[in-house]
């Protein structure tokens, strides 16, 4: 008791820019630790993709490569049983148009629910409440069964149809449109303006950043999505980046540095939009409880 | 003469029943259209996750395999079959392990982590985006590393284990004691940005005023945080444990990369021996019947969870 007093003392007695300073003393001596753990593997996968293949196995550890090489990328990009070019684009495609399905439906049905009526609205809405507490296990058999009878496998309508069916944009765009004052709204249909114009016009760019936020989180979902794709997707040329990372980690192809080059390649361009628009992922995670994986 | 009376007490009863519920004919026909917007996704919603989860029920009652032009009604048996699988009572006992050690770390991590980067400081905000910089990652970019990190002859922590503290090389993913706690620190490092993220965003809402005057009644910081911060962010950690224990329920990927479920059994997880069973066994039927216990136990222990800490949200 009297050593904490005395401490409070210390510290009241000196001036508040002093006491600022030894604060983020003390606080970055707590996180540096973790800091340094945080990136550690990081930079061992920057430093493994550009060690050549017959360093990988150096112990202990080279965390700057000697010599710093490219040659897993030539061999990747030269590889034609890897076709990674083409996982790059499958990614890209299938996480980009799939990005836009999701949220142009999400804010067409949030909208009716927060601002249309119709018969059995609110029985259509706790049937997705119901389905939000359905452990997504079930659903996996059955949903992968419908698309080998449509034979939609090993295309990417296999994964942007039942992404399309998710349901927790719907319950963020509602909120959202719930905010906005049904004046605006009024004026426009006294002037006779059809209700998808009222939507489109007037609603949607009053909700553009709820939008952003759900599209940012939608595209990095899809981007990183392992199990779904793994589960769909069979023939080599359609991989998405993780599936293929899976299969060179797996296959005939245990060569350590083509690992690291494809986590990076895959790795790259998320990381460069998470540094351009932290401030906005990171709002995004707590206004909208959305994860990213 | 006798029908006018009759068809104004039915118009007067049409109109006392229309008008609470808002449906006579033309304002029906005004709302159908309204139908158009919720309809698209519906679709899809219907397709993909409403129809699966009653198809889910039926399929684990056939002996459902995929080559065949007829599948075969077989009842419980497959419960009953599954009541006696060794693989899968120890397969959920891996995902216990496996939650119970990834979510109380990721809380008490996240909820330390939280109330340091609540004060402004210096290097604050770049902290905050380093935290959660690994969940930015695909899990199979984790799994590329999480091979190499506990790696028995190469990894980066036996490589601190014998270089730095000079120990013995641990075999980290070959012990099937340590294998299931390895991969939940693999997670920890993936993920308890999230909650971190959360928590920050809760802690924040607590008035500063409230600890101004405990100062003042002479409460120390333990007391503060005891008596202040846990009951004003239980709805916020109610929040965090049920979506940390249905997330981390589902683990599939860190067993199946790093570890394949080796050694042995000893890191084959629910969901990891479902998708064997399905997509390298072909037993459709069997895997029903095991997603559909999984997802029994995920509500039931989810409600459980809902009763035990709304008691004491209220304060």
């Amino acid at each position: 008791m009297t050593t904490e007093s005395k401490t409070t003392n210390f510290l009241m007695n000196l001036s508040p820019s002093r006491k600022s300073v030894l604060r983020s003393l003390g606080l970055w001596l707590i996180f540096l630790p973790l800091a340094v753990v945080i990136f550690i593997p990081v930079i061992y996968i920057i430093s493994m993709a550009f060690t050549r293949e017959a360093n990988q196995l150096h112990f202990p550890i080279e965390w700057l490569p000697k010599p710093i090489t490219i040659s897993n990328f030539t061999h990747i990009f030269t590889d034609v049983t890897l076709p990674i070019v083409k996982w790059f684009t499958n990614s890209l495609i299938i996480s980009t148009v799939g990005t836009l399905i999701v949220v142009f439906l999400s804010s067409l049905s949030g909208y009716a629910f927060a601002r249309l009526e119709f018969p059995g609205k609110r029985q259509l809405f706790s049937l997705l409440l119901f389905s939000l507490m359905i452990p997504g296990a079930i659903t996996l058999i059955p949903a992968f069964l419908l698309l080998r009878d449509l034979k939609l496998l090993n295309t990417y309508h296999a994964i942007w149809w039942p992404t399309a069916a998710s349901v927790v944009g719907i319950f963020l765009m509602r909120q959202h449109f719930y905010a906005i004052p049904r004046d605006l709204e009024d004026a426009a249909r006294v002037d006779g303006a059809s209700p998808f114009r009222i939507y489109w016009q007037i609603c949607l760019p009053l909700v553009r950043g709820a939008m952003v936020a759900l599209a940012i989180f939608t595209f990095l979902g899809m981007w990183n999505d392992l199990f779904w794709p793994l589960i769909v997707l069979s023939d080599r040329e359609t991989f998405t980046l993780p599936v293929g990372l899976v299969i060179i980690q797996q296959g005939s192809y245990i060569q350590r540095g083509l690992a690291f080059a494809a986590a990076f390649i895959a790795s790259a361009p998320v990381l460069l939009f998470y540094a351009i628009f932290q401030r906005k992922i990171i709002a995004g995670v707590t206004t909208t409880g959305m994860a990213g994986q | 003469m006798t029908q006018v009376p009759t068809s104004t007490k039915g118009g007067l009863l049409a109109k006392r029943v229309a008008v609470p519920s808002g449906l006579s004919w033309k304002e029906l026909r005004k709302q159908l259209p309204n139908y158009l917007f919720i309809l698209p996704h519906f679709f899809f919603f219907a397709l993909f996750l409403l129809f699966p989860i009653f198809r889910g029920l039926q399929i684990s009652a056939y002996d459902w395999k995929i080559m065949l032009k007829e599948q075969h009604f077989i009842g419980l048996e497959n419960y009953q079959a599954l009541m006696k699988d060794r693989i899968f009572w120890e397969s959920l006992r891996h995902t216990a392990n496996f939650v119970l050690i990834t979510v109380t770390i990721n809380i008490v991590l996240g909820l330390l982590v939280a109330t340091g980067l609540k004060h402004s400081f210096f290097g604050r905000d770049f902290l905050r985006v380093l935290f959660y910089a690994p969940g930015i990652l695909s899990v199979s970019v984790l799994g590329i590393v999480g091979i190499r990190i506990w790696d028995t002859q190469l990894g980066i922590v036996n490589y601190f284990v014998t270089t730095l503290m000079g120990g013995p090389r641990i075999s980290w993913l070959g012990n099937p004691d340590i294998v299931i706690p390895a991969l939940a620190i693999t997670t920890v490092w993936w993920t308890f940005g999230f909650p971190m993220l959360v928590f920050l965003a809760g802690l924040q809402n607590i008035p500063e005023t409230l600890y101004e005057a405990a100062k003042i009644d002479g409460a120390n910081s333990w007391q503060s945080f005891r008596y202040i911060t846990i009951p004003l962010i239980m709805p916020t950690l109610l929040f965090v444990t049920v979506t940390q224990f249905i997330a981390h329920m589902q683990v599939f990927a860190q067993p199946y990369i790093i570890s394949g479920g080796g050694p042995g059994n000893a890191s084959r997880t629910a969901v990891m021996y479902l998708y064997e069973t399905a997509w390298k066994f072909f037993r459709f039927g069997y895997a029903s019947s095991i997603a559909v216990v999984l997802a029994v136990i995920m509500i039931v222990v989810t409600v459980i969870i809902f009763s035990l800490m709304r008691g004491r949200t209220e304060y």
